[in-house]
């Protein structure tokens, strides 16, 4: 018995390589069953933008090769998949799962958001995951929580965005129902809109230099699409702006946005300035009540609370670590049961060959000492069986049963027996 | 049992101040923790308050500190801005131990501390002042928030101190709730005077300082509600509206010690 995770995260490869493996949730059972019919009890994958896993249970050897193969289709040239992966077994693949869903494996670390993915792969993954999967994952879950509620490492804004989102509610509080304006197309920027929008603020306006680009985007988030040039007057009556266009040089001048926001009768505006080089002329954040901050100036709020939160990693490291056995305890008992069955099986086979050997030297015997003589056999067995018994269930419920049963099957020849 | 009441309350306000303080340390502090022993503070001293003789100084100092921490627990409970306590919760202290060293017994005319209007006319009148209060501390916060905000300096301030938007609203708040409190205030004094006095018998000083403080807090209300003011420039009118309240008080004072009237 044994529990496995193949695959490839940020660390080991780049964002390229990561977006042809992540699957999306229809892909997930095909790829299961591809992969379970190489060898493994139960399986679930495991499928984010900084990651791709397959959870194995009880994973024969040519498993992790069907998932290379299976990656590697993927890919295009003669570079195989392997080369961007990893593959953990036993505790450290439960010690895996449990550092992910508590966001201590994180790009961003101690973000919540993958928590839900963890739930969500679980749930795609539920027909093919098995028991041992099912308890493995609904434990991570439980983990994350437990690291989020006794330790800090979910707190504060640790990334870009979030810091974008935190940075607007220390000028309006709630965001709830504050407008928000986005200036250019890029991904950073539709990335804090779409947190801006999950904290409750309403992006109306979307401007591009392209119009067509803004109105893509702006489907998506139910907002009107403009033009750079018509966006101007608007700074008037938004709350936040968000801006991120590929500009070479500032789009966002006092002198285009200046009249407006001085019609605003001192009502804050919040600009979050996302593009490299920068959209927005140092100039305007000068103006009253205009609060403009630049990528470098989110880099500083979202340092701040990643520092923080770096000082979580021990008391985080100790829950993942506690958890860890406990699930390896239960597993461990699982591992047992089948182990001394096939172990006890086996020396009564030896027992019942040699009784019936011993017994034709004594054909004189009566039916009933022939039983008395049998039972006699069982009983010595029992007491034979009884320590190893008693120490292998001991072993099981500290978590420690592996190296015994290892010894086990490989004295009494268990392989063929409990089919491990 | 008066005096133990108020050192009681003294030294939970002062516990209340440490607990403010303690996140700037570092030290994280339940918010329970830091409402409980505000309540605690208010309650004994609530207890106390009603054992007073509203008259003289020191009892109208007790009830403005009683007023500060009720509003501190009302900021925080309401408009999670509990980091007014930075400033309420040592002025109530400070205010408590002032009247501790004055003497919470009655001055002049005790008779009249036991009068319902004159009662009335004394809690509306110091709880005006007390919000008039909190609308400066909540406009110093504001403006040194403003000041972290612009300057992009994302320390404790920007962590710990309540978002722009709620101070603001904080300060709205404490000032239409201020006006209509402090004149109804003023109005029973003047219905006390006629009806149980026996006419305006009042001394000049307070006659002008209750007038300019009517006057400051109505105009800093005019120009929030009327004129619209907000933000900054909200900030900056409440501040200059309690600093001046409080400098003619003190050169009123000046000009007319003594402590058995409130002036």
């Amino acid at each position: 018995m044994s529990i496995a995770v193949v695959g490839v995260n940020h660390r080991t490869a780049p964002l390229e390589v990561r977006e042809r493996f992540a699957h999306a949730s229809h892909e997930v059972p095909g790829a299961l069953t591809r992969v379970l019919s190489a060898g493994a009890a139960g399986g679930v994958l495991l499928s984010t933008c900084n990651r791709t896993e397959f959870y194995l249970a009880e994973p024969r050897d040519p498993v992790s090769d069907a998932v290379w193969e299976l990656l590697g289709e993927r890919l295009t040239g003669e570079r195989g998949a392997q080369r961007y992966g990893y593959m953990e077994r036993d505790r450290d693949a439960v010690r895996h799962l449990y550092r992910v869903s508590a966001g201590l494996d994180s790009m961003v670390l101690g973000e919540s958001q993958i928590q839900g993915q963890v739930r969500e792969a679980w749930e795609i993954s539920r027909g093919q995951a098995g028991p041992v999967l099912h308890r493995l994952f609904q434990s991570a879950l439980l983990v994350g929580a437990r690291v989020r509620s006794e330790t800090e490492l979910g707190k504060g804004a640790a990334s870009v965005p979030s810091a974008a989102v935190a940075v607007a509610s220390k000028i309006f509080g709630d965001l709830t129902g504050r407008l928000a304006l986005i200036l250019g197309a890029g991904d950073m920027a539709e990335l804090a809109a779409t947190c801006l929008v999950d904290q409750g603020a309403r992006v109306t306006l979307v401007a591009n230099r392209t119009y067509e680009r803004a109105r893509a985007i702006a489907e998506r988030l139910d907002a009107r699409a403009l033009t750079l040039e018509e966006a101007w007057p608007h700074f008037a009556d938004t709350d936040i702006a968000l801006c991120s266009t590929s500009a070479p040089h500032a789009v966002v001048t006092w002198e285009r946005v200046a009249p407006a926001i001085q019609s605003r009768r001192g009502r804050p505006l919040c600009i979050l300035d996302l593009a490299v080089p920068r959209d927005v002329d140092p100039a305007v954040g000068q103006l009253e009540n205009v609060f403009l901050y630049d990528v470098d100036d989110l880099q500083a709020v979202a340092g701040q609370a990643a520092a923080l939160r770096r000082g979580e990693i021990p008391s985080a490291e100790l829950i993942v670590s506690d958890e860890v056995e406990r699930f390896w305890t239960w597993y461990g008992g699982l591992a047992v049961v089948p182990a001394l069955k096939a172990f006890r099986e086996q020396l009564d086979d030896v027992r019942a060959a040699e009784f019936e050997r011993a017994l034709r030297h004594f054909k004189h015997l009566h039916s009933e000492d022939r039983e008395q003589l049998e039972q006699f056999s069982r009983l010595l067995l029992n007491k034979f069986l009884h320590h190893p018994t008693v120490a292998l269930k001991q072993a099981a419920e500290r978590g420690r049963a592996y190296a015994l049963l290892d010894a086990l099957r490989e004295l009494f020849a268990l392989e063929s027996r409990d089919g491990s | 049992m008066l005096f133990a009441l108020h050192l009681a309350a003294l030294g939970l306000y002062g516990l209340s101040a440490a607990l403010a303080l303690a996140p700037f340390a570092g030290v994280s502090i339940p918010r329970r923790w830091t409402l409980g022993v505000a309540t605690l503070g208010a309650v004994l001293h609530g207890v106390g308050v009603t054992q007073l003789t509203l008259v003289g100084l020191g009892p109208a100092l007790s009830m403005l500190a009683l007023c500060l921490m009720l509003l501190q627990i009302g900021s925080d409970l309401l408009l999670r801005a509990g980091t007014v306590a930075l400033f309420t919760a040592p002025l109530a202290g400070g205010l408590v131990g002032l009247a501790l060293l004055l003497g919470l017994a009655p001055g002049a005319e005790p008779s009249a501390g036991r009068n319902l209007w004159f009662i009335l006319h004394v809690t509306l009148s110091v709880l005006g002042l007390a919000l008039l209060a909190l609308a400066f501390i909540s406009a110093a916060l504001y403006l040194w928030q403003f000041r972290e905000l612009k300057a992009k300096r994302f320390g404790q301030v920007f962590q710990l101190f309540p978002p722009l938007e709620r101070l603001d609203r904080l300060n709205h708040v404490a000032l239409v709730a201020g006006f209509p409190a402090l004149t109804i205030g003023v109005l029973l004094a003047i219905g006390y005077a006629v009806r149980y006095a026996g006419g305006m018998h009042v001394d000049p000083a307070q006659v002008v300082w209750g007038s300019f403080t009517w006057g400051v807090l109505g105009w800093t209300v005019w120009v929030r509600v009327a004129r619209r003011w907000a933000g900054r420039r909200a900030a900056f009118a409440s501040i200059a509206g309690f600093t001046a309240v409080v400098l003619v008080y003190v050169a009123l004072k000046l000009a007319q010690p003594g402590t058995e009237r409130f002036l």
